[in-house]
Parts: structure tokens; sequence; C-alpha cells
């Protein structure tokens, strides 16, 4: 793991710098979170001009209105929901979409073949595009969920409020998802020789106090 | 601990596994290794869950380098222009001459005279004219100036003005100019000023130089720079201290807000534009700006205006409302 991000801690205090005025902490917060927005705008929408437009606002909003801003320890998460917000409310605009699924009905979420490292397996490789083409298959926002969860590393209360739909949709999805999952993750553990393991948790499962 | 019971899908599904798998922090890194150490037979499990929420990845467009920059200038273009604006001092030596702001009345204008040029602009059009006496006037949008014929040659240069103009006036050995509105008339000797006739009043803004104001039967008003005379109907002239730069900013295509309240923004687009803005909470007119914004583009700015604003900006027949 390479990437370090920043603590709980270290959200709430560049936030609270950055709501006093504090021109660095604006800067800070644009060069972190910049790049990543876009990424998750141009997912959403598939339009450049539109992002950066969106973005542009954003941050001008934010500048602006700093001092009534309230406080977060998830910058990433306060972005992104205001991000999705703006987007949506810019394609309703322009285009008079009526509801969220017509207005993003450009939005495309494709999940990709990760680096498969330690796969030698040929099992193991079918295995995994299967379920890639399983997830592949889902709804957009149910993979706009998982994107958030699992590419981002929002929490589901954050996914829900960022999408503004409820938990219990964010934790079907999640299920959803590990039910294709659950086929690769049996394979792996037969590759890994881990059968007892496999067996082991049986027996925990059975025995629970052993 | 809960987690020495995890299955692989339940450290797929536990959020703060899921956040650690995606952005670790050292907390949390150090949280895992002393989880895995002290419950070495769930080191496996970890593993799996990690590579499984790994394999959710989704494929991401990298945004052009140069995508970026130009969104971080055109970004920090505004930052810089809204934050509070600290205005240089102007060198009084290199301009020789003052800049005026009027806004003038619509009722004088029937009294015209024969064998004059006169010039008009549309909506949203903003043109500079140049005098034969070697002065410049810079017509806002929607304005209307009248100048008197043969002004090079004459002792007593006039024009009549209706609308919004700054002026550029070239000294002529001693000969006076004259901007006559429904008001008043301001007379100066060489100056740059800006003259705004909108709203049945006059509002001379003066920037350099030094120019009188005559208006009704009062006696002659010499004004300084940095003045702003209002002159009423009633050819009352009340009097104000000014940034003047606040208020020529049209003719390069901005607005300075610079703690305007929002009715006075709502009308310069209404008397520049055409375009007519219509506030569903009415508490929003006595709201005061600062900043400047560009109006080049009209809608734009109006996005602009309703992201400041926090107001949807809802399209009308012949403007638009902010709800």
């Amino acid at each position: 793991m390479t990437k370090i991000s920043l603590t709980p801690d270290e959200h709430t205090s560049l936030w609270n710098e950055f709501r006093m005025g504090d021109r660095d902490a604006f800067s800070r917060i644009y060069e972190i979170f910049t790049a990543d927005l876009y990424r998750y705008g141009f997912n959403l929408v598939r339009n450049k001009q539109l992002v950066e437009d969106c973005l542009h606002e954003l941050f001008l909003h934010l500048h602006i209105h700093k001092s009534t801003l309230g406080p977060t320890n998830n910058i990433h998460f306060y972005l992104y929901r205001a991000l999705r917000r703006r987007l949506l409310d810019a394609l309703k605009k322009l285009k008079k979409y009526d509801s969220d699924e017509h207005a993003l009905n450009h939005a495309e979420f494709v999940v990709e073949s990760f680096e498969a490292q330690y796969i030698e397996d040929q099992d193991q490789i079918r295995q995994q595009e299967m379920v890639l083409t399983e997830l592949n298959k889902l709804p957009k926002r149910q993979k706009e969920i998982l994107y958030l969860v699992y590419m981002k590393g929002l929490s589901y209360q954050e996914t829900a409020d960022v999408m503004d739909i409820s938990m219990k949709s964010v934790y079907n999805t999640v299920n959803v998802a590990l039910t294709s999952l659950r086929k690769y993750i049996r394979t792996s553990l037969l590759r890994e020789g881990a059968l007892w393991l496999n067996i082991g948790f049986i027996i925990h499962m059975f025995f629970p106090n052993i | 601990m809960r987690y020495s019971i995890f299955t692989v899908e339940d450290f797929c599904k536990d959020a703060d596994f899921i956040k650690w798998a995606v952005s670790p922090t050292p907390d949390s890194d150090r949280f895992w290794r002393t989880f895995m150490e002290s419950n070495p037979h769930k080191t496996e499990e970890v593993q799996l869950a990690l590579e499984c929420v790994r394999a959710i990845q989704f494929a991401e467009a990298e945004p052009a380098e140069d995508d970026l920059l130009a969104l971080k200038r055109r970004i920090w273009k505004d930052v810089e222009t809204i934050r509070p604006v600290v205005y240089r001092r102007l060198n009084w030596a290199y301009l020789a001459a003052a800049s005026v702001i009027f806004i003038l009345a619509a009722g004088f204008w029937l009294t015209l005279q024969k064998s004059q040029l006169t010039y008009r602009t549309a909506y949203g059009e903003v043109r500079e004219i140049k005098l034969d006496d070697g002065s410049s006037v810079t017509l806002n949008a929607r304005s209307e100036i009248r100048i008197t014929e043969d002004i090079a040659n004459k002792k007593v240069r006039e024009v009549w003005l209706l609308g919004e103009a700054y002026f550029k006036i070239a000294k002529r050995n001693g000969a006076k100019f004259i901007v006559h509105t429904a008001e008043t008339q301001v007379e100066v000797l060489g100056t740059t000023f800006n003259v705004n006739t909108r709203r049945k009043q006059t509002r001379v803004v003066l920037a350099e130089g030094k120019v009188q104001l005559l208006s009704g039967n009062n006696p002659a008003l010499v004004m300084k720079p940095g003045d702003m005379a209002t002159i009423g109907k009633d050819s009352q002239v009340r009097f104000k201290r000014v940034q003047p730069n606040h208020y020529d900013s049209w003719k390069e295509s901005y607005i300075v807000m610079d703690d305007k309240p929002v009715s006075e923004i709502a009308e310069a687009i209404e008397d520049n534009y055409g375009i007519r803005l219509q506030f569903q909470d009415s508490s929003l007119l006595a709201k005061r700006l600062s900043g400047k914004l560009a109006t080049k583009n009209p809608e734009q700015f109006l996005e602009n205006l309703s992201t400041i604003l926090e107001r949807d900006l809802i399209k009308t027949g012949d403007g638009y409302i902010f709800r």
C-alpha cells in the first residue's frame, strides 16, 4: 500500500483551517481532492465540460461561503456529495430531466480487472472474469454504490448521503456484489491451500465455543 | 474482538475494513497489523478479503494534466477577484484628467438641436466613440449620446446623454466640455469621467480632475475625485465618497459589487441587458454582496450570481427568477 490517506482528524483540522479563511488550506484541499472529484464526476456524466464547470462553481462556492459551511471529518465525502448534486442540477437544467435516473443516463461505471499478480491458476482467472462480468451487469446506480464503497472507501452512511438513497439500498447492493464475489473467494481459498482454514472455520461455526 | 470470528465475506462488508483497504492511514495500518499479529488464524482471511475488495476496481479516466491546470487557472482567477479587493492608489500624475459617472433621467431628451451626431447602443452593446476634438466616449448598453456639431472648433463642447457613458475628455485651449442630462449639467475642462442617466436620476462619479455641477437653481457645486453626486428630479444633490473604479467597470465587462445591494445589481442587469430579474425571496434584494463578477456573458453571470445567492435560477419569459 503506497497511498497513505489523511486521517479523520487531519480531515477535520484541514477543513476547519479552510473555514477559518486560511488560503493555504483552500489550496491544499483543491490539490488533494480535485483530480479524484474529476474522475468521479466524469464517470457520472461523461462530459468533461460539465464536470469542469461544476467543479469551478463548487470551489468558488466553497471559497465564498467558507465561513458558513458545516464541519466534516471526511472532505472526500463532503465534496463528492456537493459535486454530485451540482452535476445533477446542471443536467436537469440543461435537459429538463425529471428524475435522477434519467439525468444520469450517461453514467458509466465499469468494473475492470485488477492486477492479477498472484494468479497463475486458469480457474482463478476464469473465475475473476466471471465476477467482473456479473458486476458489470448490475444497474448503474448499484455500480455507483460499489464504486463509492469499494473504490473510494466511503462508509455506507456516507454513500447513502452522497447518492441521496437509503442505507438499506447500500447494504443490499453490497450483498449482491458479495454474492458474485463469493464464488471467487471460494476458488481463492482452495488455491491458497487454505482448505484447512475453511474447515476450521466450519468447525468454528458449529462449535463457536471451541 | 468481533473481528476474530469474521469470515472473508464479513471483512469485505465491514466499513472500517474497506476503508483501510482503500485508503489506509497510519492508524488503520497499525490497527490491522496488530489484529493479525494477535489473531494469526485470521491472517489468511484478511489477505483474501483485501484481495477481494481490491478486485472491485472501476475504470477511471485520468483527467489530462492540461485540463486540470486550465481548470485551476479559471477557478483561481475568480477566487482572486472575489477576495476583498485591495485598491491600488491611482497614479494621479499619469492621469491628468477626471473620471465622472452620471445617471440621468429620460425627460430632457426632447430638447433636441439640429445637425448633431447621435450614437445609440443596443442591449449588451458597449461602444467606444472617438470625437473630433480628441476626446473619447465609451457608451454603455442601451444608451444614447448626441454630440454637438463641429465639436472640435466649439468654444463650448456639448453633449447630451441618455443612459450611461464614460468620458475621456481631451483638454482643448480652455474650451469647456459640458455633459447635459435631465437633472444636471456637468462641466469639465479636461478629464475622464463616466456618466449614467438611468433610473430617473443622474449619478456622477469623479475619478480624477475637477468638474462642476449645475443643477436647477443651485449654485455650481465642485466635485473632487472620489465624489459621487446623485441628482434627483428635484435637483437635490447628494454627495457620497466612493471608489470610482467600482462604477466604470462595465467598460471591462464586469461588475464590482462592493457592498452593493442585490437590487442595484439587478437594476444594472435590466438596464444593460434587458433581462428582468425577480426574486422569490424579496429579502434577497437588500442583501449586500462584495467582489467582482464578469458580465460579458450575462447567462454565465446570472449562474454565478445564483451560486453566490444559493438560489436556483429559473428562466421566465423576459428574464429569470431566483428561487
